[in-house]
């Protein structure tokens, strides 16, 4: 269970991105926030995997304060989240099996493990045989089947995509929100940020409607 | 393995500054090194002449034995003193004599040449003692001359004392420098990683996880510079030592720190250790940027 309770994020000059935000999510919910550029979509996300903290407010995670973690406790958080980006954040040093093997090798998992669910998940995504590439040689639909198997080869209890598809095309996005939808289906969390409304109202779902920092609509 | 091949991803991704970072230390190493050697053949020969150099008093014939006595007593009081023994005339005499060709010379004088004389071995062999001493001595009733012979050597080692503190001034800079030059570079590769580091960020990679390989690549910074560093001053030593036995005919390697099992074994490996705290603390002091100075 997520609980944003009159959440504020307030940065110089008195920019509120975010202005007394409240809502709740419940365990394995699909959720979309959407909103224009600039409403705070990224500001929640970001909030969410305690990359920053809110001004004023509170955000428990499963009846824990997440801002009041510090240093362990965060990294120990952030692996029971998956997050997917627009831009894939992929590392171009390491091949694709390497990429989607990493949240498990932080965490100091066996090698022979790795290797069998590393393997399965890159059959699943329909990269077989493409394992020992670089990701330079990958379309950005393959790109971002690779940064979503990263997020689920630890069974994350919450996806968090800012703009899944922001850079695909019609057929990739599609492709990436079944994945999406799919780890849903498993009972996996998945909060989607995105303004492509097409995909909102092809798969419905909970909207969560942003503008300017204020929540309009949920 | 895994810190190997982040290690080895780092030197990739910022080869030329890493050449930097080891050629600045292989630079600090050698002149710590030169440092040492400077100090320990100046420490050595400082004892050597400690136990050789000494002051030699002539006294005026007609002075009578309770003066002399009186005079030993004197010099005895002077804390600096380690060693106060009588020569007379005969003795003087006797001792030259046993060389053939000193007899023959001093056949050719009227009687005994020889004053008696005191010498003294003092226990710090340094410019204040001996000049307190000789001044005293000097004006002393019955003191014909005080003779020194160690002036010579005295401002040669004077010579070497300058050299040896220009070193260790040398030494602390390039410590300073290769320090800050290791850090600013591991800062840099830190910099040139920084969106992978934000991914182990964001899969729950803990601090030590991504410090780790930082640490390791100024560690291995310092290791490749201690050893090269080492290089470096062995051929530097191997040039001079030959030069010196061609030229003044003392032969270096009978010195024990140039030879073998110390400079080759000891010495690299103090070299090594010596390189590879640079480089070590030279990465903790850039592991601040991690916390997420950069993103």
């Amino acid at each position: 269970m997520i609980k944003f309770k009159h959440v504020y994020k307030i940065y110089e000059k008195d920019i509120r991105a975010l202005d007394d935000i409240s809502f709740e999510i419940c365990d394995g919910e699909l959720v979309f926030i959407t909103g224009p550029s600039g409403a705070g979509k990224s500001t929640i996300l970001n909030l969410l995997y305690r990359e920053d903290v809110p001004t004023m407010g509170t955000i428990l995670v499963n009846d824990t304060d997440i801002s009041h973690l510090r240093g362990g406790k965060i990294s120990k958080y952030r692996r029971s989240i998956g997050f997917v980006f627009q831009d894939f954040k992929l590392l171009f040093d390491r091949c694709v099996f390497d990429n989607i093997a990493l949240p498990l090798e932080v965490v100091g998992t066996n090698r022979q493990y790795i290797k069998r669910v590393v393997l399965e998940y890159i059959k699943k995504i329909g990269l077989s045989g493409k394992e020992k590439l670089n990701p330079w040689h990958l379309s950005g639909g393959e790109k971002q089947k690779v940064a979503i198997a990263r997020a689920l080869i630890t069974s994350p209890s919450l996806i968090l995509a800012d703009e899944p598809t922001g850079n695909l095309d019609d057929f990739s996005a599609w492709e990436v929100i079944t994945m999406l939808l799919d780890a849903n289906k498993a009972g996996t969390t998945v909060i989607i940020a995105t303004h492509n409304k097409e995909i909102i109202s092809r798969v419905g779902g909970r909207v969560i409607k942003l503008d300017k920092g204020r929540l309009i609509h949920q | 393995m895994r810190v190997i091949r982040e290690v080895f991803i780092n030197f990739k991704r910022s080869g030329f500054l890493s050449l930097i970072s080891i050629g600045t230390i292989i630079v600090t190493i050698t002149v710590l090194a030169g440092y040492y050697l400077i100090s320990e053949t100046v420490n050595h020969f400082m004892n050597e002449l400690q136990n050789k150099v000494e002051i030699v008093v002539f006294l005026n014939d007609n002075i009578s034995k309770d003066k002399i006595d009186n005079i030993i007593t004197e010099i005895k009081e002077f804390p600096e003193i380690s060693e106060v023994f009588f020569i007379s005339k005969l003795d003087a005499y006797q001792e030259f004599a046993k060389d053939k060709e000193m007899k023959q010379i001093l056949d050719s004088f009227e009687g005994n040449p020889f004053p008696d004389s005191i010498k003294i071995k003092l226990k710090d062999y340094t410019k204040q003692n001996i000049e307190k001493l000789t001044t005293f001595l000097n004006n002393k009733e019955g003191v014909l001359e005080v003779q020194y012979g160690g002036k010579d050597i005295e401002d040669f080692l004077n010579i070497i004392n300058v050299i040896k503190l220009i070193t260790a001034v040398a030494g602390v800079i390039f410590i300073i420098a290769s320090i800050l030059v290791v850090s600013s570079i591991i800062n840099l590769t830190i910099y040139a990683r920084r969106h992978d580091i934000y991914v182990f960020r964001m899969v729950g990679a803990t601090d030590l996880y991504i410090r780790l390989p930082f640490i390791m690549e100024g560690l291995i910074h310092g290791i490749i510079g201690g050893l090269f560093g080492w290089v470096v001053i062995y051929i530097i030593i191997k040039i001079l030592s030959l030069q010196i036995q061609k030229e003044i005919g003392i032969n270096l390697l009978n010195f024990y720190i140039f030879r073998p099992e110390f400079f080759t074994v000891r010495f690299l490996i103090g070299c090594i250790v010596s390189g590879a705290l640079l480089g070590f603390i030279g990465s903790l002091l850039s592991q601040g940027r991690i916390r997420g100075d950069y993103y």
